[in-house]
């Protein structure tokens, strides 16, 4: 993105504008968060909302993490990261994902991904509800979503 | 030939478990011999570190055999029986414990990044430094034919557990499948171990949320059967929340097959009644996807129930659903000659439940179920499982009208818990789901667990062999696949 610097002081972020893109990883938990997300999507869809979900992390804005960190998971996690482009961020929803909930760290786990990295929305619950994920996505996104790293 | 193995089994020592005989090792090898002339259906098979456990259902009953295990190796059952294949290379990966004769021995779970080898064992041996990248070995014919490899998961950006696929694409077709799983494995059996009841059941309640009543239910069961009054009188409550569980499933699977067929007026229908059950289970049980419904977990002493206007609404529903799935040029068109499962592929790998009944193979768990049930063509194909999940839906909401909308009063459970084994068997949405487990001093000593869901992904191969990439998703979700419930 050095390209950006033509344009824009260096080390400026850019803010993200609308629609938000975000790219959802089930992390291995039970993938009930992930169920609530899939009822969301279709609500998301059917609004014409700017709210998106994508299927690349090449398109995204906003890594939205559910489920506990599972140890083979963690270098998928990373790639998605790294192949997110320009100012992109980190949420954590439900309890697992948020610290690690009833997956507490073991051989297998790392525990939830909120307590390894900064993540900018972290909704704990188990799971929430869609309408819960959503009040949550829209009063972040107001409250100053231009925090990006 | 097909009565001997019972019996066969049924003449070892009978074990603390009701249902489960200790063979010799002779005994054993009689018995994996015999299984080669049976069609006995092998539902599981795992260890304790002591013994290892088979699990067969005859009928509706189940039967486990074990022997012990000599030198850290067991006779394998794979050659017999296809689907214990992968049952086997997880007992390798978590205890180190051998079959032998196994057809395939490559590691199922461990891809070599967890800390410990066999992280069951008693003295787990130190990890090797984990592998810089994965290694795949294609088919001699896939190298001959060259062409492309795509990849399938394990972030796909979609909402289900992760899993990845290796795809071999010569020309337009699929012609190979590798699955690569363990990205979904939490350690759930190493968990259980030293938990109190109460604790089990709340991670049982999390290890599959497309199936968590089944779990719930067969949990209890197996409790029951240890002896336990968790899994006594929750008969009508277990099939209350196990069909609403059953409609919610196969609604969701509906309207994700329908977007992903574009049929934009059979998703937004299945979706707005999903969505009413998702609500009527938050108003009417407690939690929008039936979590901790049922006792151990469960709050003690509730009622569960339904509104009749939402069954109403369903039954109206199901009726506009059937009629748009059938139309011409709809989902059931589009979906005819996809990703087929045959009837003897579902047998020789065991497969049961919704799945296995599209595909021609009988078997259901639910005794309250009449068998008679017309379903229009068996051909195992997309379209077949779609119809039956249909089917299945309609049958769930009169079961649940016979309620007439009063509350179903679900047990207490009680704290004070003793010592014994148990199994539990329930038919799940997808298929049965099994729970073995011993309890010494009110903490779980041993357990295991199992759906339909790992036997489907070995038999993947043979229904994706011939499919267009486009139609991956589809198929994958007409299965059901839950690699949450596969990993463990």
């Amino acid at each position: 993105m050095a390209y950006l610097n033509l344009f824009w002081p260096d080390g400026a972020v850019l803010p993200r504008m609308v629609p938000l893109d975000i790219f959802h990883m089930e992390t291995g938990g039970c993938a009930g968060c992930a169920i609530e997300l899939r009822s969301l999507s279709r609500v998301l869809v059917e609004g014409h909302s700017d709210i998106r979900f994508v299927s690349t992390p090449r398109q995204a804005g906003l890594l939205l993490v559910t489920g506990s960190l599972t140890v083979d998971m963690a270098p998928v996690v990373e790639l998605a990261w790294q192949a997110m482009p320009g100012a992109r961020l980190l949420a954590a929803v439900g309890d697992c994902a948020v610290d690690g909930g009833v997956f507490t760290p073991g051989y297998a786990v790392l525990g939830g991904v909120g307590g390894r990295a900064r993540a900018s929305l972290l909704l704990p619950g188990c799971p929430p509800s869609p309408a819960e994920i959503l009040d949550a996505l829209i009063r972040w996104r107001t409250q100053g979503e231009g925090k990006a790293t | 030939m097909t009565a001997q193995v019972p019996d066969l089994i049924r003449s070892g020592m009978p074990a603390a478990c009701a249902g489960r005989f200790v063979l010799d090792g002779g005994a054993w090898r009689d018995m994996v011999e015999n299984l080669r002339h049976s069609t006995l259906p092998l539902l599981g098979l795992w260890s304790d570190g002591v013994q290892i456990h088979a699990l067969f259902m005859e009928g509706t009953c189940p039967l486990l055999a074990s022997v012990a295990v000599m030198d850290g190796r067991y006779l394998a059952l794979s050659p017999v029986r296809a689907g214990a294949a992968a049952y086997e290379r997880i007992t390798q990966d978590l205890w180190g414990i051998e079959g032998m004769g196994a057809t395939d021995s490559a590691p199922w779970l461990d891809q070599g990044r967890w800390p410990v080898t066999w992280p069951l064992h008693d003295r787990p041996p130190p990890a090797p430094a984990p592998p810089e990248g994965v290694e795949f070995t294609d088919d001699a014919a896939m190298v001959q034919a060259g062409g492309t490899v795509v990849g399938y998961g394990p972030a796909e950006g979609d909402f289900h557990s992760p899993f990845h696929l290796r795809l071999g694409l010569p020309g337009e077709r699929i012609m190979q499948v590798r699955t690569r799983m363990g990205y979904a494995h939490r350690g759930l059996c190493a968990r259980m171990r030293g938990a109190t009841v109460a604790q089990a059941a709340r991670l049982v309640a999390r290890i599959d949320a497309t199936a968590t009543v089944a779990h719930q239910v067969a949990f209890a069961r197996a409790l029951g059967a240890a002896g336990e009054q968790a899994g006594a009188d929750m008969d009508d409550a277990a099939m209350f929340v196990g069909e609403l569980e059953r409609i919610a499933i196969h609604l969701d699977t509906l309207a994700t097959a329908a977007d992903l067929l574009a049929d934009g007026r059979f998703a937004i229908l299945a979706a707005t009644l999903l969505e009413r059950v998702r609500q009527a289970c938050r108003d009417g049980c407690g939690s929008r996807l039936l979590f901790d419904v049922l006792p151990p977990a469960g709050d003690t002493g509730r009622a569960v129930s339904i509104p009749m206007e939402i069954l109403t609404e369903l039954r109206t529903g199901c009726a506009t659903l059937r009629r748009l799935f059938w139309r011409p040029r709809g989902m059931a068109m589009q979906a005819r000659g996809r990703g087929i499962l045959s009837a003897d592929a579902a047998r020789r790998w065991g497969i049961a439940g919704c799945v296995g009944r599209a595909s021609g193979a009988e078997g259901d768990l639910r005794a309250y179920v009449s068998r008679s049930a017309g379903h229009e063509g068996m051909g195992g194909d997309v379209a077949d499982r779609l119809a039956m999940r249909l089917q299945e839906v309609e049958t769930a909401v009169g079961i649940l009208s016979t309620f007439d909308g009063a509350a179903v009063s679900v047990p207490a459970g009680h704290g004070a818990h003793g010592s014994g084994e148990g199994v539990g068997c329930v038919e799940g949405p997808t298929g049965p789901v099994w729970h073995w487990v011993r309890v010494e001093h009110g903490r779980v000593a041993a357990w295991w667990c199992g759906d339909a869901s790992l036997l489907l992904f070995q038999a993947l191969p043979g229904i994706l062999s011939g499919a267009v990439y486009e139609d991956v998703p589809l198929i994958l979700t007409s299965l059901g696949l839950s690699a949450a419930g596969a990993d463990l």
